[in-house]
């Protein structure tokens, strides 16, 4: 069913609520001078809940397309709305309490959380190119002033320089690339160009040409994903901006970054064959994703292996997750693809929570360097059993929610018969197992001789660890509600 | 060769001869002025393709805002001549290699690829053609579009705000 622009609003009403958010953030900015740090951050959230409260409550029948077919509405792109609308929940949260942020003015940060959220939600229920290349640019945008928000500090503003340089030369190749496929298809519509391509029969120097359409376009969804050889800008970018909006890159744009990235394969160069997903014969985008995801997974873990500097090796770590995340696309099935919702839904957790207690600690410490880190256990046992857990979870240790994700990624890849993937995947695992016991060695059996002062914590940041640490040690068990929700999520409009 | 050629041929010349120049100049100014003759360039490009309203969008935004920011911004800066302006790695060998390598792989598809071609078409306005475009069927783009724009301008005002302001 496609919807014009009128009837496409009842299905909307998310979006226009978080727009109705950043005016209202904007002005109240303005108009309440003496209210403002108490009620922008309130109005915030509270326009991040109503609109998780109205994406819950969509019910959109079968899949359909809304705007003249410029949005797909699917229960895929609701899985990605509600993981997206919790993101920026927890991080706000996460922002409230933080020193960093506190020395400067807050207004238009709120104002930003809202509208990258919105370009988020826009980007996972892109089905047009025009829509993909525009909620794309909305949050690249959004996220270069977020991270040089803190502008007095050197680090901050470098890595906003970065940041912009990296991605305007890797959307520039993936406009190339849209450009080369709308003179093949002649069409800016994901699934008429599909048709085009099952139509025209790839041959000849068409396939080549097609090849080069999907290594432009995948950098521009690696740059947002943050995979290798797209990466360059994530580990500098990630230690310059203020850690909660580090804590936001690190999740929610990579998720929307593979969102699009799923829709724009399995939607546009894929047809549903059966069960599962057959690329357009012809075009093996798989093969290439399959070698970015290996080189993603392992140059990330191993870069890690020799960081100091925690905000750096968390980088790094979430880069080796892009990878692990990337393994569960290429499959082409419907179990790869459940795999990496159930991934990424775990990864929301155990990352920002290790993220948060970064942040929690260089809010007393003013430091983000391993060393300081010593003692940890005597000063606040709190604060390093929940970064124990986080990163336990990281690693994919049971009982810890980590574990379910990887369980499932490794498992949908095995289904497949592609031993040797599960097994670069597993030996990656083992490698970064190795780092991350390094944080906790440092925090809980290397003291030094100062004597332990404890460290003081926020109550509304220990009641925003908990919160985070119970899905990690919850879902374990709970995880019937998580496994259901993410089969409900693989219907993609137009797929299977 | 008729007449049309022979005016493409001299716009390509110094569309990419302008561009070329913007690289390899030292000095910023001749890099902006030369600029001025890429912008114009692609301005009749795209007059070629049919594409009027794109060609008058081009000349407006790129050459009469863009350019002229960009010649302010450069008469504010301290040094104009003999900036250098390469990074301390430059790498001759894996560069060439590189732009070869994209060189070659981007002509032979703009030459090899099967296009869907249209055919010919008759040369008329398109303004009003976009202008519905834009209240249709690209509705949620335009207003998008607006969203971006808000989001820059916050971001401008953020970045020029006082830092005592607080």
């Amino acid at each position: 069913m496609n919807l014009g622009n009128l009837d496409s609003l009842t299905f909307f009403r998310p979006e226009l609520i978080l727009l109705g958010g950043i005016l209202l953030v904007v002005i109240s900015d303005i108009a309440l001078k003496g209210l403002r740090n108490l009620i922008n951050p309130l109005l915030t959230l509270a326009a991040l809940l109503l609109a998780l409260f109205y994406t819950l409550q969509t019910d959109h029948g079968s899949a359909m397309t809304l705007f003249e077919g410029m949005l797909a509405l699917d229960n895929f792109a609701l899985f990605f709305k509600v993981f997206l609308l919790v993101a920026g929940i927890l991080v706000l949260l996460g922002s409230l309490h933080s020193e960093e942020l506190a020395s400067v003015h807050q207004g238009e940060f709120h104002a930003l959380l809202l509208a990258v959220t919105l370009g988020m939600l826009l980007m996972a229920n892109s089905a047009h190119l025009v829509m993909l290349y525009l909620s794309l640019e909305l949050v690249s945008l959004t996220s270069y002033v977020m991270v040089g928000y803190l502008r007095s500090d050197r680090l901050s503003n470098e890595a906003s320089m970065k940041y912009i340089l990296f991605g305007a030369v890797s959307t520039g190749a993936m406009l190339y690339g849209f450009s080369l496929l709308y003179g093949m298809t002649g069409s800016l519509d994901l699934f008429a160009i599909r048709d085009a391509l099952l139509a025209q029969e790839v041959v000849g120097f068409n396939q080549v040409t097609l090849v080069l359409v999907v290594v432009l376009t995948t950098a521009g969804f690696g740059f947002k994903t943050a995979a290798v050889p797209f990466h360059f800008w994530c580990p500098d970018v990630y230690t310059g901006a203020p850690t909660p909006v580090t804590a936001f890159l690190s999740v929610a744009p990579k998720a929307a970054g593979f969102a699009i990235l799923v829709r724009f394969f399995l939607g546009g160069l894929s047809q549903p064959a059966g069960e599962q997903w057959a690329f357009i014969s012809g075009i093996d985008w798989p093969m290439v994703l399959m070698v970015v995801s290996v080189m993603t997974m392992s140059l990330g873990n191993i870069a890690a292996l020799t960081q100091n500097n925690l905000k750096r090796m968390l980088a790094y770590s979430s880069i080796a997750h892009a990878g692990y995340i990337l393994m569960g696309v290429v499959l082409l099935t419907g179990t790869g693809l459940k795999a990496m919702l159930v991934y990424l839904f775990v990864y929301l957790f155990m990352n920002l929570g290790a993220f948060f207690v970064v942040t929690v600690i260089f809010n007393s410490e003013k430091t983000f360097e391993l060393e300081d880190y010593n003692g940890m256990f005597r000063r606040s046992p709190f604060l390093a059993v929940a970064m124990s857990i986080f990163l336990l979870s990281l690693i994919g240790i049971p009982p810890f929610a980590g574990f379910l994700g990887k369980l499932y990624i490794f498992g949908a890849v095995i289904d497949q018969g592609l031993y040797w993937f599960a097994l670069v995947g597993a030996l990656n695992a083992a490698v970064a197992a190795f780092y991350y016991m390094r944080v906790m060695k440092h925090m809980i059996l290397e003291n030094d001789d100062r004597p332990p002062t404890p460290l003081r914590i926020s109550t509304l940041n220990r009641a925003l660890l908990v919160l985070l640490l119970v899905p990690n040690i919850l879902l374990i068990v709970f995880w019937t509600p998580i496994d259901r929700w993410a089969a409900n999520s693989i219907t993609l409009f137009g797929g299977l | 060769m008729s007449v049309t050629d022979i005016v493409f041929i001299l716009t390509a010349i110094v569309t990419v001869g302008s561009a070329v120049v913007v690289v390899v100049s030292r000095s910023l100014i001749y890099s902006v002025f030369s600029l001025l003759f890429t912008f114009f360039g692609v301005a009749v490009l795209y007059v070629f393709l049919g594409a009027d309203f794109l060609a008058g969008a081009q000349v407006l935004i790129y050459v009469g805002g863009i350019l002229v920011l960009l010649l302010f911004g450069v008469m504010l800066t301290h040094r104009l001549y003999n900036l250098n302006l390469t990074t301390e790695r430059f790498q001759p060998v894996a560069g060439t290699l590189i732009a070869a390598a994209v060189f070659a792989s981007i002509s032979l598809a703009a030459f090899k690829t099967k296009w869907k071609l249209v055919g010919e078409r008759e040369l008329e306005p398109t303004t009003q053609q976009i202008g519905e475009a834009f209240l249709s069927s690209y509705l949620l783009p335009f207003e998008i579009a607006s969203v971006l724009l808000l989001v820059a301008l916050i971001g401008a005002a953020m970045l020029v705000r006082r830092r005592t302001d607080v």
